[in-house]
C-alpha cells in the first residue's frame, strides 16, 4: 500500500461546497478582486465569480482549487478551513485587547520653524506658557501606565520637543522608575527637527535608550522651502543632526519622515535619492493632512488626491527599479499595507485600523493636560475645535477619559463593517477608519465614500500594489519580503 | 428635474440591492426611487454639465452594479452563519466575548 493518497482521494466526492464569507469588487475590465475576512485575496473573472456563487464551479477547474486553497469555499476535502480562518482572524485582531501602546506627550507647542504645512498649530518660541509642566507630566505618566498594553511607547512631540528638554528628562526618569515595578516593555522616541540637538542631549538619549525621529522632506532646496527657519538652514541642521545621532546612538536609532507638498509632486525620484544619499534604508511617502496650519495656510488644498497618488506611484515604481538593480530600499507605507495583504498579521498602523486606531492604539497628552485620541484631533483642538477632546489629566480620571463620548461615538460610527460601502468593500481588510480625517473634511465621522479623499487615496494605493505584484514575479517576491520584514 | 428612468424587476432584485448600487454613484447622480407594481423605478438625475456619453456609461455601470449587489446578497446570506461561527471561535479564548 502506498504511503500517499491517490489524486482521487482529494476530489470533492459530494460535488457540493459551501461559501465562506468573502467580498468582491470590480478590479479592472477583466477581473474581479475577491478577499476574505482574513485578508487573503484572489483575482477572478466575472463569469467564474457568478458560477462560484451559484455553486456551478467544477472542482477540476484551477479557480476552484485556488479558491479552496485560500478557504473561500469549503468542500469535503478541507473541513479544517473553518479552524484556519478562525486562527487567522484571531491573529489579525490580536492587538485589540492590548489597547493603547503609543502615548504621545506634547511637551511644548513652541517651535523655531514656520513650516507652511505644519500639522501643529505652533506658538512662537518665547511663550513659556505653552510648555508641559511637571504636574501635568506626572498625571499623564500615570495615565500611560494604566493602559493594559504590555508595550508602552512614549513619544515626545511639539512644536519642537527639544525646546522643553528638561521635561523630557523628567518624564523618562519617572517612567523608568515606575517601570521597575510595573515591568512593561518601555520605549522612548523624541520627534525633533534636530535644529538644537547636541552631544549632551544625545549622550542622555544613549544612556536611556531613546530613539530619534526627524523630518527630511528631500533635497536641500525643497527641504528648506518646505521648512523655513531663521537662517534658512533647516536642511544643513537636519543633515548634521542625523550624522551626530548616528555617531552617538548608532545607525538605526534615528529615522526620518517626509511630507509631500505641492513642490514635492514632481520630485519623487530626487526625494528617494536624497534618502538613499543620507543612508536611510527606506522612506514613508506621506501626504498632507487636513489639520492645523495645513488648513489655515491652504497648503492642504494645494494639490488633489489624484496628484498625490501619481507622485506615490512614480516614487514607488522607482524604488522597485532600485531594488531590481540590487539596491535594497523600502517604502514603508506600502510595507504596512502589504503586511495586511500577504500575512495574517496587522501591524496596527493608526490610520488603517478598524475599529479606528484613535484612543485604542494611540493617545495624546497635550502640553496643557488635555487628552486627545490622536495627534490629528489634537491639531483640530489647537484650531479651536474640541470635538475629540476626551478630557484633561488634571481634572478627569482615566476611566472618565476613556469612556468619553468624544472617543466612543467616533469609534462606533466609523467602524468599517457598519459604514455604507466599507462594509461590502473587498479592500476593507487592508483599510481602516479615520473619523478625524472625515470630520475635518465633512464635519461628520463617516463622510460619503464615493466623495472621500481618504477612500480614494487608500483604494489607489491598494490597487497599485496589487497590479504591480500580479504583473511581475520580481515585485511579488519583493513585496513578500517587505510584508514580512520587521 | 426630470431624470433618466431605469427599472428593475422586484421579483429578481431586492430594493436593498438597488439602493446600495445607487449609493455607490452618489457623486455621479442622485436617485429617486418608486415601487410601481412589480418594478423598482429609479429616476437618475445628473447634473446639467454631465456629458451625454458619460450618462450612458453611468447607466450601464449602475445596472452592472445592481447585479453585483445581488451576488453580494447571496454570498452574505449563505456565509453569515459561518462568519459568526468563525468569529466566535476566534475570540472564544479572549476576554472580549462575554462568557
Amino acid at each position: 500500500m502506498s504511503k500517499f493518497q491517490p489524486v482521487s482521494f482529494y476530489k470533492n466526492k459530494k460535488k457540493t461546497y459551501q461559501l465562506t464569507p468573502f467580498r468582491f469588487l470590480k478590479f479592472n475590465q477583466e477581473k474581479y478582486f475577491l478577499s476574505n475576512m482574513t485578508g487573503e485575496y484572489l483575482l477572478l473573472d466575472r463569469e467564474s465569480l457568478g458560477r462560484l456563487v451559484e455553486h456551478r464551479l467544477d472542482d477540476s477547474e484551477q479557480s476552484y482549487l485556488d479558491l479552496r486553497a485560500k478557504q473561500f469555499l469549503i468542500d469535503d476535502t478541507n473541513s479544517i478551513a473553518t479552524d484556519l480562518l478562525a486562527i487567522k482572524a484571531r491573529t489579525r485582531y490580536s492587538r485589540l485587547p492590548e489597547f493603547t501602546a503609543l502615548h504621545i506627550f506634547v511637551v511644548s507647542l513652541r517651535c523655531d520653524h514656520s513650516c507652511q504645512y505644519c500639522q501643529v498649530s505652533r506658538q512662537s518660541a518665547d511663550k513659556l506658557k505653552y510648555d508641559m509642566t511637571e504636574e501635568i507630566a506626572d498625571k499623564a505618566i500615570d495615565f500611560a501606565f494604566k493602559s493594559p498594553s504590555r508595550n508602552i511607547k512614549i513619544e515626545f512631540q511639539g512644536g519642537e520637543s527639544l525646546l522643553n528638554f528638561p521635561i523630557i528628562q523628567y518624564i523618562v526618569e519617572r517612567s523608568k522608575k515606575l517601570n521597575e515595578v510595573l515591568c512593561r516593555n518601555l520605549d522612548f522616541v523624541i520627534a525633533t527637527n534636530l535644529s538644537m540637538i547636541d552631544r549632551d542631549i544625545l549622550d542622555y538619549c544613549r544612556l536611556h535608550g531613546i530613539h530619534i525621529s526627524t523630518s527630511l522632506d528631500g533635497p536641500e532646496d525643497l527641504h528648506n522651502k518646505n521648512r523655513p527657519r531663521p537662517g534658512k538652514d533647516s536642511y544643513e541642521k537636519v543633515i548634521k543632526g542625523i550624522s551626530l545621532c548616528r555617531e552617538v546612538l548608532g545607525r538605526d536609532e534615528v529615522s526620518a519622515l517626509m511630507t509631500t507638498t505641492e513642490a514635492s509632486l514632481k520630485r519623487g525620484k530626487e526625494i528617494v535619492d536624497e534618502y538613499l544619499k543620507i543612508g536611510f534604508s527606506g522612506i514613508f511617502l506621506r501626504s498632507l493632512s487636513p489639520y492645523g496650519y495645513a488648513i489655515k495656510t491652504k497648503s492642504f488644498a494645494a494639490y488633489q488626491t489624484e496628484q498625490w497618488l501619481d507622485f506615490f506611484k512614480e516614487s514607488l515604481d522607482y524604488i522597485i527599479e532600485l531594488n531590481r538593480s540590487g539596491i535594497r530600499f523600502q517604502e514603508y507605507c506600502s510595507a504596512i499595507v502589504l503586511s495586511k495583504m500577504l500575512t495574517s498579521s496587522d501591524p496596527g498602523f493608526v490610520d488603517l485600523m478598524s475599529p479606528a486606531g484613535i484612543g485604542i492604539s494611540v493617545i495624546v497628552y497635550n502640553y496643557d493636560g488635555s487628552v486627545h485620541p490622536s495627534d490629528e484631533s489634537r491639531m483640530l483642538a489647537e484650531m479651536g475645535d474640541n470635538t475629540f477632546k476626551m478630557g484633561n489629566v488634571l481634572t478627569d480620571s482615566y476611566e472618565q477619559v476613556f469612556s468619553s463620548q468624544a472617543l466612543l461615538q467616533p469609534l462606533e460610527d466609523s467602524y468599517t463593517n457598519s459604514v455604507p460601502m466599507c462594509e461590502e468593500c473587498a479592500f476593507e481588510p487592508y483599510c481602516g477608519a479615520d473619523p478625524v480625517y472625515e470630520y475635518a473634511m465633512n464635519q461628520d465621522y463617516i463622510g460619503r465614500r464615493p466623495e472621500s479623499g481618504f477612500c480614494q487615496k487608500s483604494m489607489g494605493i491598494f490597487k497599485h500594489l496589487i497590479e504591480r505584484m500580479e504583473a511581475d514575479p520580481f515585485v511579488k517576491n519583493l513585496f513578500m519580503d517587505w510584508a514580512n520584514r520587521k | 428635474m426630470e431624470g433618466v428612468v431605469v427599472q428593475f424587476d422586484l421579483g429578481v432584485f431586492s430594493v436593498e440591492a438597488v439602493k446600495k448600487a445607487a449609493y455607490k454613484y452618489i457623486n455621479k447622480f442622485s436617485t429617486d426611487f418608486a415601487l410601481q407594481g412589480q418594478s423598482i423605478v429609479c429616476s437618475l438625475i445628473f447634473t446639467q454639465n454631465t456629458p451625454q456619453d458619460s450618462i450612458q456609461f453611468y447607466i450601464d455601470d449602475f445596472r452592472k452594479e445592481v447585479l453585483d449587489q445581488d451576488l453580494r446578497e447571496k454570498i452574505k446570506k449563505e456565509s453569515e452563519p459561518l462568519r459568526n461561527l468563525i468569529l466566535a471561535h476566534a475570540f472564544s479564548k479572549t476576554t472580549l466575548v462575554e462568557q
